[in-house]
């Protein structure tokens, strides 16, 4: 049920300096789109005291290639990222769950470091960030520090955040000569929460699983990379059943729930079900058998 | 003039054969506005000085109301009034079919989010925040949720009078089933299981209502019948009905829901407006729109059927149960129609149907889009299938031996002397559809997406049911000018009816050019016309105009006739133009036959009726006069399964239907479009998950999935049968609900067939797939 508004401290921050200011007092929530958090204020999932509005910064709004890495501001409004050439063309499994994601007038509103923040087990832009190994940069008014995503997320709408941080950028090493694949799994084809999502990027050297990468949202209290499958099949021959062999351990990297979306069995099964689909297509795309 | 005089003119119009603006893909009035964005709804009529309402609601399923305490809200600044059962002046019932519903809760609720009071405050977060602190104490009450379970419970009713959960029983007994299935070859038997829906229309339920000078009220009303809000708000208030007058304005999106619902908020407006004599505006929010109003019913249907060796179908015996929730509402029509139609559109010649609609503690079933036909519908076509795979015939075929055609006699013994195209409409829909190739080239398919076609033809009653009266009223008026007002009840919902193939018919009739027809629309201020439900609003709705609009254009022959030196038949009038037929130099502007009109004593205005005739229905027997006429409807609907991940993509749907003369082709294919992925949504993602209170669990569009234009399938330009119907404007019957009626059996024999199990449950959820795969 919609309940009113609740009653709060506001600010508005002009530019980056100014809102690590504020942010030092403590016990300041972040308003970046708000597309999440203002929903859970009027259901009363959330009634923070006092709102730090950052939807001015525009010093966080921008892409960046250097080295071989992407750096995307954390204010980067989702639409901005997937009409960005750069990022369709670098971060292709990004642009995609990007595509997927809500409509164009919330990826309008909506930032990428608040999709990262409100750390939803579902967060759209999760696992392709867990593929890339991306970093984020964690700012306070006495400095920054760096901490790799698989970090970052603790749990259900935890993460390592502090209050006096903000999340200014995120580091995205690109990957060349990989095959990458992503899918969401909704009830419908937009405009939906995933029931599994799934990203993943491989390389097949002379027949040979080289690298293999696998992450996964809504199957886990966080998204989580699945280490065991990727394990299991990191040095092996690439065929059939090394890959059925592998993706049966899947059990062993994620924990589903049983909710309204769907039940826990029929996430497992999804899972197994996607990540045969995305290995097998890699296994091909590396000029492999069948399938 | 006459009834038979009438009938006698109606006739001249139904044979028609060429037209000027009827058939023709003219563009709507309302067509610039909407795509603009400047039409206005109900909520762009909100003014800043109105007061407003929340509604505080019942949080248990069964539960006596033991004290209402609004101590607390009284400390919001802008809190005005909580008003309770106890300050309703008039009735406080409101049941539609059976006066066993409050308009708030009085002594007891009977089920979560039943509204108790009405918290009014000068602004929107004052009422909110004081709603939230209104407490209501509640001794709860032992409850029932599961229909099956309390069909056979005595010691917990909704209803402690009743004595029963038992709210309404129909039958249907034609022949003997027994010696039926008897001589059956093949005998088949499934249970069905359909879920609630919601409309989701895209504007939730609002009012305003405004006091006038004299005691009176002015409503603005997002109903589906001003009449009907006017004589709600009537006995909630105890006042006249003649003191209240009810406008409709654009409503976005009806599909029933604002039958049942629209006049409920208005009277809450009313009520409070009456008690403040303030204007006073109410507005649901999503979650409210959802956990408060009527859904489509949730059914669980038995269902028997025997057909001899070559297909013929020799008997059916069917159970149909019917989740009313809380309140019988329009239950007991509702079931009433699910059973009359159990057979789907065929010949069975013997019958016996049981139809019960059972009281739960969840929120009550209401009107929607098929009103109790899809689901029954569904059983039926599905059970059409199981008997072609068991006898080894193809699914058209057997359709084709069984199907209705003019001279039928229906399950309820009545024979159908005429419209009836649903033979040729399936014909035609099967050829286009590539029926006899997909259907053998699917068959064969292996791996992991596999494809399916599948049928699904429907037939639904049009008019009341039975003996309850159905008329049609309207009244036209040509100005000094020669432009025509037209005044009808009928609202605008977005089907169009009186935006447009309304004034098709009246510048038809009349001759004018269609620009200078306007209709004022959705008012109690136009003579009664009914609802616009029931895919009445044209078929039904616009008789009353078309019979006005006649008698003037009969006295305006008989004018020209004089003023042309001719007799009245030799007169046509096409597009502003009147002219003799034998010598085409005689004419004169529409115009000027106008200013004659008015110059020599002829009456411009006509107030059109027609009182629709029925027959006898014996309710002991569930046998007699069913139904005025029947629409019918074909989808055959093309599916791509992905069988490790259990998901349906709707590929293509090939629909065709039988509705009598099409006035406005374009307004049929929207509405045959739009209905077909509401039936989609019904068929493949929509459902409610209840707590073990009985509460809905996704009362939000972020987990009650309806289907987004994604989702849609490539719909196919519809195939138009016009078996026109001899009281309809030029023929024409219903057309709103039909496309959503077969929409879900198409689906699910489609699935079926792409799968190779057969779909008992609706919505067909990946999970269901997975496991009928897998055979559990």
């Amino acid at each position: 049920m919609y309940y009113k508004l609740p009653e709060f401290e506001y600010k508005r921050a002009e530019n980056l300096h100014q809102a690590l200011d504020v942010l030092k007092e403590g016990d300041w929530k972040i308003l970046a789109g708000g597309t999440d958090l203002i929903l859970d204020m009027k259901i009363g999932r959330q009634s923070p005291k006092k709102i730090l509005d950052i939807t001015r910064l525009g010093e966080l709004r921008y892409v960046r290639a250097y080295n071989g890495k992407m750096f995307i501001g954390g204010g980067s409004r989702l639409q901005e990222l997937l009409e960005n050439a750069l990022v369709k063309e670098k971060l292709p499994l990004l642009s995609s769950a990007i595509y997927e994601m809500a409509s164009w007038q919330i990826r309008n509103v909506a930032t990428i470091a608040g999709n990262i923040c409100n750390a939803s087990p579902a967060a759209d832009s999760a696992p392709p960030l867990l593929i890339y190994d991306a970093k984020v940069k964690l700012s306070s008014s006495s400095g920054s520090r760096t901490l790799p995503i698989s970090e970052f997320f603790l749990g259900p709408r935890k993460t390592a955040i502090s209050s006096y941080e903000l999340l200014e950028e995120i580091e995205v090493p690109t990957l060349d000569g990989y095959f990458q694949w992503y899918y969401k799994l909704g009830r419908r084809h937009a405009f939906t929460l995933s029931v599994v999502s799934a990203a993943v990027a491989l390389k097949i050297e002379n027949g040979i699983f080289s690298d293999v990468r696998i992450a996964l949202g809504s199957v886990a209290p966080k998204p989580v990379r699945a280490y065991t499958v990727e394990n299991e099949l990191k040095g092996k021959e690439a065929n059939v059943s090394e890959i059925e062999r592998a993706v049966e351990k899947v059990a062993e990297d994620i924990s589903p729930i049983s909710d309204v979306r769907a039940s826990a069995e029929y996430r497992f099964k999804a899972t197994k079900a996607l990540l045969k689909e995305a290995l097998f297509k890699g296994m091909k795309y590396f000029g492999g058998g069948s399938g | 003039m006459s009834s038979t005089d009438l009938e006698r003119l109606m006739n001249k119009w139904l044979s028609a054969q060429e037209f000027y603006v009827v058939g023709k893909k003219v563009e709507r009035a309302d067509t610039i506005e909407k795509a603009l964005g400047i039409a206005r709804y109900m909520e762009d009529y909100y003014m800043r000085d109105m007061l407003v309402i929340k509604q505080v609601t019942s949080k248990y399923p069964h539960a006596r109301i033991l004290s209402i305490d609004d101590s607390q809200a009284k400390k919001v600044k802008g809190f005005l009034m909580n008003i309770t059962a106890k300050n309703i002046p008039g009735e406080n019932q409101v049941g539609y079919s059976i006066p066993d519903q409050p308009l708030l809760a009085d002594k007891k609720v009977r089920y979560v989010g039943e509204p108790v009071s009405l918290v009014v405050a000068s602004d929107f977060d004052s009422a909110l925040e004081a709603a939230q602190l209104v407490k209501v104490n509640y001794d709860p009450l032992p409850y029932v949720l599961d229909p099956l379970e309390a069909m056979k419970r005595n010691d917990v009713l909704v209803h402690e009078e009743t004595g029963s959960n038992i709210a309404f029983r129909t039958k249907v007994r034609k022949g003997d089933v027994e010696k039926g299935f008897s001589e059956s070859h093949v005998v088949v038997e499934n249970t069905y299981r359909t879920s609630h829906q919601d409309h989701i229309y895209l504007e939730t339920e609002a009012s305003i209502a405004i006091p006038n000078l004299e005691g009176k009220l002015t409503i603005l009303s997002p109903s589906q019948y001003p009449h009907l809000t006017q004589k709600i708000v009537s006995r909630v208030l105890g006042l006249p009905a003649s003191s209240i007058r009810v406008v409709v304005p654009y409503l976005g999106g009806g599909f029933g829901g604002k039958d049942d619902q629209g006049p409920l908020t208005s009277a809450k407006a009313a009520l409070v407006a009456y008690l403040t004599k303030r204007p006073t505006f109410i507005e649901y929010s999503r979650e409210e729109s959802i956990a408060v109003h009527p859904k489509r019913e949730a059914t669980v249907i038995r269902y028997k059927s025997g057909a001899d060796a070559e297909g013929k179908l020799k008997a059916i015996e069917v159970e149909i149960v019917h989740d009313t929730g809380a309140y019988a509402n329009r239950g007991p029509f509702i079931l009433w129609r699910a059973t009359m139609h159990a057979s789907g559109p065929y010949v069975v010649p013997n019958a016996k149907v049981d139809g019960y609609c059972i009281y739960t503690n969840k929120v009550y079933q209401g009107s929607f889009r098929g009103f109790g036909n899809p689901s029954v519908q569904f059983a039926a076509e599905s059970q059409m299938d199981v008997l072609a795979e068991k006898l080894g015939i193809d699914p058209l075929e057997i359709r084709l031996k069984n199907i209705l055609t003019p001279g039928a006699t229906t399950i309820t013994g009545q024979v159908l002397d005429s419209s009836v195209g649903v033979k040729e409409a399936l014909e035609a829909a099967a050829l286009k559809a590539g029926w006899k190739e997909k259907r053998k080239a699917y068959s064969s398919m292996e791996g992991r997406f596999r494809k399916g076609i599948g049928i699904g033809v429907a037939w639904h009653g049009i008019s009341t049911s039975r003996g309850v009266p159905d008329w049609s009223a309207g009244t036209v008026k040509i100005e000094l000018d020669g432009s025509v007002s037209v005044l009808v009840g009928i609202v605008e919902m977005g089907q169009g009816s009186p935006t447009s193939s309304h004034r098709q018919i009246v510048a038809e009739i009349l001759g004018v050019p269609l620009d200078l027809v306007h209709v004022y629309f959705g008012t109690s201020d136009a003579p009664d016309t009914g609802a616009t439900h029931a895919s009445r609003g044209t078929g039904v709705g616009a008789i009353g105009v078309y019979v006005a609009s006649i008698e003037l254009r009969e006295r305006l022959n008989s004018l020209a006739a004089k003023l042309l030196n001719t007799d009245p038949e030799d007169i046509t009038i096409v597009d502003g133009v009147v002219r003799s037929k034998k010598d085409p130099s005689k004419s004169m502007p529409w115009k000027d036959l106008v200013k004659s009109a008015y110059s020599k004593g002829v009456s411009t205005t006509s107030s059109g009726y027609f009182f629709l005739p029925k027959g006898r229905f014996d309710d002991e027997m569930g046998q007699g006069f069913a139904y005025i006429s029947y629409s019918y409807m074909v989808t055959i609907t093309e599916v791509e399964v992905d069988t490790e991940l259990g998901t349906v993509k709707v590929l293509k749907t090939y629909p065709a239907i039988a509705a009598g003369k099409i006035i406005n082709p374009v307004q049929v294919e929207g509405q045959i479009e739009g209905a077909f992925v509401q039936g989609m949504g019904l068929a493949l993602t929509e459902e409610f998950k209840f707590s073990e209170k009985g509460e809905i669990i996704n009362k939000d569009l972020t987990d009650y999935v309806i289907p987004t234009s994604m989702d849609a399938p490539e719909i196919a330009e519809p195939i138009f049968i016009e078996d026109r119907f001899k009281y309809g404007p030029f023929g024409a019957k219903g057309v709103g609900e039909m496309a959503l009626i077969p929409a879900p059996s198409s689906i699910a024999n489609a699935v079926s067939h792409a799968i190779g199990k057969r779909v008992t449950h609706l919505p067909i959820t990946p999970e269901r797939v997975l496991k009928l795969l897998e055979g559990r």
